[in-house]
């Protein structure tokens, strides 16, 4: 069943054209990735498909219906949540209180609030962090905090900004794991990575090329790898540098 | 019909004259928005103090105002460098509110310390210009005081907005006005170009309020009034666009003027204020030129 | 708030109702309604500007409507108390004018905003001489014809502990959550689905109805009003002061704020005559330089550190 599409999508700021009709379709229960260097147009792509922006032409469609036109908060109130690729903590309240205001989307009971964001954060292994300020976490942390604050708000789908970016291997690895389980929760994902290709190859079932806007190709993973012009047009070097 | 007509002239020629002190006023205010997105609430007591350095000059060595005001625009210039340093940037990067409400504080203590020196009442310069008029054709005539200031106020916007656009110094601020990340890279000293700007801008005030010097006023608060104004230009001019600003302030100055020829005086600030809030609900990217600094 | 809070809020509660018992000087009356009376604004104003993070700098507009409001609707021929409700309604009016023009624009332009509707209301009060009497001013009926110093203390008291179990409510809801959200990260509040302009809106509402009491307590006092005196920018600065100075986004922030702000600033009247309001000047820059939590909000950070550092290490050890 198709989740969320986009539908020939074009976004210009000024001159430039961000994301140039883009159409794929995204599946329930999947894991997804946008691949794509920096400046392809994820982040772009992401903030469409949040109403961060809206797209100047094209539809994109949620469950059947236009969600082209919402605003962000309507959009997470319809179980689209979202990770930041530059991380947003609420810097002064604490990683409980930042993961409960995702679990007040469901409730307006504190103590149940925080129930919920327990459970979250023992999920995601922090809860020794729980009561420590965000501000001052160690960038894993926040990464993660970016997670735990989106699942709180029960999604249908999440879209994960660049999670692994600027991770070590084995945080990016571990946390790869994590993110798989997703499915078995029946939330679809869509991340965006730059070149952090391992997590890509473990996880994804699915695989979105992004190149200056415009998708080039789509595919599982493997077909992806294989594909020579995916490889020379920019995966390329670095894909060739990790060895795999 | 044609003494309306006149009337009408009369208040629009002398808007224009009060709108170029303003458009001065302006272009300093937009200066330090748009290079370090500071609004700057001490403008109004920056030119406050600009006009009693020229008062001060005109009492004791009797400099000639049309004079005093560039010792104005050098002390003030001085002034707003060493604020700069000691006051703005260590908060630097902070929140919009806390540089609104130093810079608040700022004026408040100037305020203050001036009315503690010089006490809180009003004085006014004597100089046999002030009563002065030139006459245009029988039905107009224009104040010789603020004819004078007037064309200063317009060398001085013109001189301000050169230096802004076409030397090193603008060209850096600008950079930084675009991107405050890049600019570093590109090997701008952003503190030393913000020191600059915020030295400029605040000049630019003080220079204003010391060409006002001989056709106002002068009293510890009389620059609050000039505060809200620019607030005013520089939303209705685009959020840190100094040509936008200075458009704005001729305009505000013959809005002023028609409002008092035909709805009295004391509406003239309302008038100001109604159309701040209009054009914020509107087009809050200002009406003139939406390109910044 | 805790059981042993609580208690300790209301013991304190009790305890200000009695000093009317003690005291018998007009003048102390009158310096501790003026505390009172800021610390109650100062707690409005920190619904906006300390848990929502939207610098507020016209409170003085719904403090002058709850003041003229209550002169004119009484002028008009209204019961008293219905012309203070009437007050706080019209107060909250502007105040849905005011959010509503600038709510759904981010960076300074609430601010300016504030300034700018609150300096049309004075001009306008100042101007229009028929209705509002201009710069001659308005009487304002007494709210309490009996004991008056001692009633008016009294009310700045209920009025305060009003603000404050409002505070402490909002706080720990989830309303109060969603305010703290979007202080701290508004791109994050609405990626959570907070509708942060309506959040932001219902506190200015909330916080304007309080103002507007404040407003009318104030008008009431003093029997007579004119524009440049409940209008002024230096009530919208003194408001924000009180609570800045305290600490913007703590509870009992404001109440030390106004505490020291007002008694400071009594002593300085004395000492610097017109110029007393240097004092704000420094605070302000002092407050935002070198303590930007306030007082109470520093001292608060000391002791959580102390509080979440130890079991840390410990754990660790």
């Amino acid at each position: 069943m198709s989740y969320l599409q986009i539908q020939q999508v074009t976004k210009r700021f000024g001159g430039l054209v961000a994301i140039n009709q883009v159409s794929f379709v995204i599946k329930e229960s999947e894991i997804t990735f946008i691949v794509g260097p920096n400046g392809a147009g994820k982040t772009t792509l992401f903030n469409l498909i949040t109403g961060v922006f809206h797209p100047d032409q094209g539809k994109i469609l949620f469950q059947g219906r236009d969600i082209s036109r919402l605003s962000p908060d309507q959009a997470a109130k319809l179980g689209i949540g979202r990770t930041f690729q530059l991380v947003k903590p609420l810097r002064n309240l604490t990683v409980l209180e930042n993961v409960m205001l995702g679990a007040f989307l469901h409730t307006t009971s504190t103590a149940r609030a925080a129930d919920e964001a327990r459970r979250v954060l023992s999920f995601l292994r922090m809860e020794k962090a729980m009561h420590l300020p965000a501000r001052g976490l160690p960038l894993a942390m926040l990464k993660r905090l970016e997670i735990a604050r989106a699942l709180a708000t029960r999604p249908k789908l999440i879209l994960l900004d660049e999670v692994v970016a600027g991770l070590s291997t084995t945080e990016a690895l571990a946390l790869a794991a994590l993110l798989q389980q997703l499915r078995e929760w029946g939330i679809s994902a869509v991340g965006g990575v730059e070149h952090v290709m391992q997590v890509v190859m473990r996880i994804a079932n699915h695989v979105v090329v992004l190149d200056h806007g415009t998708l080039i190709a789509e595919g599982t993973p493997e077909e992806m790898v294989r594909k020579p012009e995916v490889i020379e047009a920019y995966l390329g070097s670095k894909y060739k540098e990790m060895g795999l | 019909m044609a003494d309306a007509l006149y009337s009408a002239l009369q208040a629009v020629l002398n808007g224009l004259l009060t709108g170029a002190l303003y458009a001065l006023i302006g272009m300093g205010m937009a200066l330090i928005f748009g290079v370090m997105r500071i609004v700057n609430f001490a403008h109004g007591a920056f030119l406050m103090l600009g006009m009693y350095v020229t008062y001060v000059l005109f009492q004791t060595p009797g400099l000639n105002p049309y004079f005093g005001f560039l010792g104005a625009g050098l002390v003030l210039f001085l002034l707003g460098y060493g604020v700069y340093w000691a006051l703005l940037k260590p908060i630097r990067g902070e929140s919009d509110f806390k540089q609104i409400l130093l810079t608040l504080g700022l004026g408040l203590i100037l305020t203050d310390g001036i009315q503690l020196l010089f006490g809180a009442d009003y004085h006014q310069i004597n100089m046999p210009l002030l009563s002065k008029n030139v006459h245009l054709g029988t039905q107009i005539s224009l104040n010789a005081p603020w004819l004078i200031s007037f064309g200063i106020a317009l060398v001085v916007g013109v001189g301000l907005y050169v230096l802004v656009m076409h030397t090193m110094l603008g060209r850096a601020a600008r950079a930084i006005a675009q991107n405050r990340y890049a600019a570093p890279l590109m090997g701008i000293n952003v503190h030393r170009v913000q020191a600059l700007s915020f030295g400029l801008g605040v000049a630019a005030a003080g220079m204003a309020g010391g060409l006002l010097l001989p056709v106002f006023y002068l009293y510890p608060a009389v620059g609050d009034q000039f505060t809200l104004k620019s607030f005013v230009m520089v939303v209705l001019g685009g959020m840190g666009s100094i040509q936008g600003a200075a458009v704005a302030g001729l305009v505000l100055g013959v809005v002023e003027s028609l409002t008092s020829l035909y709805w009295g005086n004391q509406w003239a600030l309302a008038v100001d204020f109604a159309i701040f809030l209009l054009v914020l609900s509107l087009r809050p990217s200002g009406m003139f030129g939406s390109q910044r600094v | 708030m805790k059981r042993p809070h609580l208690l300790a809020a209301v013991f304190c509660f009790i305890l200000c109702l009695l000093v009317a018992v003690v005291v018998h000087s007009d003048y102390t009356f009158q310096v501790l309604f003026r505390i009172f009376l800021f610390a109650a604004l100062g707690l409005a104003w920190n619904l906006v500007g300390g848990y929502t993070g939207q610098l507020s700098l016209g409170h003085a507009a719904y403090f002058g409507a709850g003041a003229y409001g209550l002169a004119l609707f009484n002028k008009a021929g209204l019961p008293i108390w219905i012309s203070l409700f009437l007050a706080v309604l019209l107060a909250v009016l502007f105040a849905g004018l005011i959010g509503g023009v600038s709510f759904r624009l981010r960076g300074p332009y609430f601010a300016l905003a504030t300034i700018a509707f609150a300096e049309v209301l004075r001009l306008v009060a100042k101007n229009l001489t028929g209705i509002t009497g201009g710069d001659v001013g308005v009487q304002v009926p007494p709210l309490f014809a009996h004991a008056f110093n001692r009633s008016f203390y009294l009310a700045s008291v209920v009025l305060t502990a009003v603000a404050f179990g409002l505070t402490v409510w909002i706080s720990r809801s989830r309303f109060g959550y969603y305010l703290m959200a979007i202080r701290e990260d508004e791109d994050t509040a609405l990626s959570v689905g907070v509708n942060a302009a309506r959040c932001k809106l219902w506190a200015l509402l909330i916080s304007a109805a309080l103002t507007a009491l404040g407003g009318g307590l104030y008008g009431s006092l003093f029997l007579y009003i004119v524009p440049d005196q409940v209008i002024s920018i230096t009530i919208s600065n003194e408001i924000a002061i009180v609570a800045m100075l305290g600490g913007a986004g703590t509870l009992v922030g404001p109440l030390v704020g106004s505490v020291i702000l007002e008694t400071a600033s009594e002593l300085f009247k004395n000492l610097f005559q017109e110029a007393h309001l240097l004092i704000y000047g420094v605070l302000l820059v002092v407050v935002v330089l070198f303590l930007p939590e306030g007082i109470v909000g520093t001292l608060a950070q000391r002791l959580r550190r102390r509080a979440v550092v130890a079991p840390v290490v410990k754990a660790e050890a």
